[in-house]
């Protein structure tokens, strides 16, 4: 009968995919249940969670051959993704990198449990310049994985060299200017183009650099903190308020007309620092991995497989020359020196609050 | 990749402009200009939805890193994806997801619309109103309220928690297309069934599911788009090995998307488009050959 016909042939036109889908997902369904019960047997497991393309798969690999722990690992897009996963009580993760305030936030949580050093000798490896924060005094609960500056990405054959905040105040570059759309690294900006710390907290100054700032505003293209690099490559600015990490980026791609510059004024520097979750069922493997990562020779591999500055000291031997001798990753000392990270400025916070809205608004 | 919240309202509209009926044939001279206009403002309207899908092909064949200019063709991103394991890792946790939400969704989601449909039980206006909820309610609070649920109950986040979550909101989506199908269901159908001896099993089988399938294949697209773009329920419910595609294209703005993000999307519009194709396919009609089989009875 043609109806019974059309009908099993629709049926297993349609059942088939499903079917098809059905196995694949069932295969699926066994995988991560055995992973499960490996980890009950020998506890052979690390769970990591960090940024995109801050760990080459090879460093993985080769930590998963030497020990014959399993590695997993997965990324996330903001301090906050990572906040909510580790309150969640219920992620598996023993290895988190979050950026320098956000670990202060899961320390106060209690989400972070405090590091014994004991167990990682190469602590001895990294430099004393990014250790004991303000965010974790004595490193007691985090170490620096990588850091990084915010400063200027910019066209030098329409502005030649540019080597000062006074850039992205210059009434001639009207129209072509980018900012972050973000409060503190803004002002941040302002303040340290007056000369003036990351995190002052005179009332009367910050009058004066959100004064700044309003009058910078008829200037400004866009503030935009997501897609800078690439409206800087595009050539829809001349000048673009941004991290490093991105900007060069898009400066490796067209080294003739971008480049990068942390102002002389000094800039905001940011740090992502590695830390293990207080639930973290693997421990253990986790200051493994720490240590592991510690080593020389390791850490010159991540480092010149994402080219992101570390802090770690034996380390710069073995990192590619042009890595390390490009600016917009490894400032200068005298640089780095007038460089800050950003503090809880407290109360001041609220008066910033009021001046950013203004400036917006206006 | 689609903003997560433009889901529900753009996807029904190409179908609903495709069910229009055909203009009539145009007769020489009554082309007015409120035709003119209604024309060119259709062109406009699909412009808008198709030119990033275009554009966003186009790129995936970019050889330029950045989206800033074409710079010449290439197939290098597609052979890049194909050696990327992250990105493939997202691509499979997705589909995985997708498939399994979607068969579980569908299927509940049907008989809740059997049910509300056929049967007055106590408690059906509330179930009606509940079955709104999934929809109504911001992403964000589902996704932060199963987290805490699954908190509560010590389950521990993996990419089965992403199903579930998945299932969870699917499910009204398919229990409302379905019902609207049921709306005008003719029940004769069943009782001439029924009165040919035909068991409630064949009758379902033979009768009702036949008509009502337009209703489930509709209601399992939507939740398939809906489940593989799904990003906000996905981040909060994801564990350890569950980064699902949008996740992992996220968590990739921080170092800058490259074009093997617009190749990956490039083959998931190509089965999105097959799967409607087979699913329009299975759609021809089934009402009338319905009819024709019975006239031949």
């Amino acid at each position: 009968m043609t109806t019974a016909r059309f009908r099993t042939r629709a049926l297993t036109a349609l059942a088939l995919p499903l079917a098809l889908a059905l196995t694949a997902c069932g295969k699926k369904a066994e995988a991560p249940q055995a992973e499960d019960a490996a980890a009950t047997k020998n506890a052979g497991k690390l769970n990591i969670y960090i940024w995109s393309a801050y760990l080459p798969k090879e460093v993985i690999d080769k930590f998963a051959a030497q020990t014959g722990i399993q590695v997993n690992f997965d990324t996330y897009d903001s301090n906050e993704a990572l906040l909510e996963k580790l309150q969640s009580g219920v992620a598996d993760y023993d290895l988190v990198v979050p950026s320098d305030y956000m670990v202060k936030i899961l320390i106060a949580e209690k989400l972070i449990q405090p590091l014994d050093h004991g167990k990682l000798p190469n602590i001895a490896n990294l430099d004393p310049r990014f250790l004991d924060k303000k965010f974790d005094p004595r490193n007691q609960y985090s170490l620096p994985y990588f850091w990084g500056t915010t400063g200027l990405g910019y066209n030098k054959q329409k502005l030649g060299t540019v080597d000062s905040w006074e850039a992205a105040f210059d009434p001639k570059n009207k129209g072509r200017i980018l900012m972050l759309d973000d409060m503190r690294e803004v002002f941040g900006a302002a303040l340290k183009s007056m000369g003036k710390s990351l995190n002052e907290t005179d009332p009367a100054v910050l009058k004066q650099a959100a004064d700044k700032l309003k009058k910078q505003k008829r200037l400004v293209a866009t503030y935009n903190s997501g897609d800078f690099a690439n409206i800087l490559a595009a050539g829809d600015v001349d000048v673009a308020h941004g991290y490093n990490g991105q900007i060069a980026e898009v400066v490796a791609n067209a080294p003739d007309k971008l480049a990068y510059v942390v102002p002389k004024e000094g800039a905001t520097l940011w740090m992502d620092n590695v830390c293990i979750p207080v639930k973290a069922r693997n421990a253990e493997n986790a200051y493994r991995f720490l240590n592991y990562i510690m080593e020389g020779p390791v850490n010159a591999e991540i480092v010149n497989g994402v080219s992101y500055a570390s802090a770690n000291v034996p380390a710069r031997q073995l990192i590619r020359p042009e890595i390390l001798n490009d600016i917009s990753i490894y400032p200068p000392d005298e640089i780095i020196a007038r460089c800050e990270f950003l503090e809880d400025i407290g109360d001041a916070t609220t008066l910033l609050d009021q001046y950013w809205t203004e400036i917006k608004a206006q | 990749m689609r903003a997560p919240e433009a889901t529900s309202t753009v996807d029904f509209a190409p179908r609903a402009i495709a069910r229009l009926p055909p203009a009539s044939p145009r007769q020489r001279g009554s082309v007015t200009w409120e035709r003119r206009l209604l024309g060119w403002h259709s062109l406009l309207c699909y412009l808008f939805l198709y030119v990033p899908i275009l554009i966003l092909i186009l790129y995936s064949f970019n050889r330029s890193k950045q989206t800033a200019g074409w710079d010449g063709f290439t197939l290098d991103w597609y052979g890049r994806l194909f050696a990327n394991d992250l990105i493939l890792r997202a691509v499979k946790n997705s589909l995985i997801v997708a498939v399994s939400a979607t068969i579980f969704a569908t299927i509940i989601g049907t008989m809740v619309a059997l049910a509300l449909a056929r049967r007055s039980f106590r408690g059906k206006g509330a179930t009606q109103s509940a079955l709104y909820l999934p929809i109504i309610i911001p992403e964000i609070v589902i996704g932060a309220a199963l987290v805490t649920f699954f908190g509560v109950i010590e389950l521990r986040l993996s990419l089965w928690t992403v199903v579930l979550a998945h299932i969870a909101f699917c499910i009204s989506y398919v229990a409302i297309v379905v019902r609207a199908r049921l709306a005008g269901f003719d029940r004769s159908l069943e009782e001439a069934a029924s009165d040919l001896g035909a068991g409630p099993l064949d009758t379902f089988r033979r009768v009702t599911l036949p008509i009502i399938l337009p209703g489930i294949i509709a209601g399992a697209l939507l939740v398939f788009t809906i489940s593989i773009d799904d990003y906000v329920v996905s981040s909060f419910v994801a564990g350890v090995g569950a980064t699902t595609l949008p996740i992992q294209i996220y968590s990739m703005l921080k170092v800058g998307v490259t074009p093997e993000v617009n190749a990956v999307s490039t083959l998931l519009l190509l089965l999105t488009v097959v799967l409607i194709a087979i699913a329009q396919r299975l759609q021809q009609d089934p009402t009338p050959s319905l009819s024709k089989g019975a006239r031949k009875k």
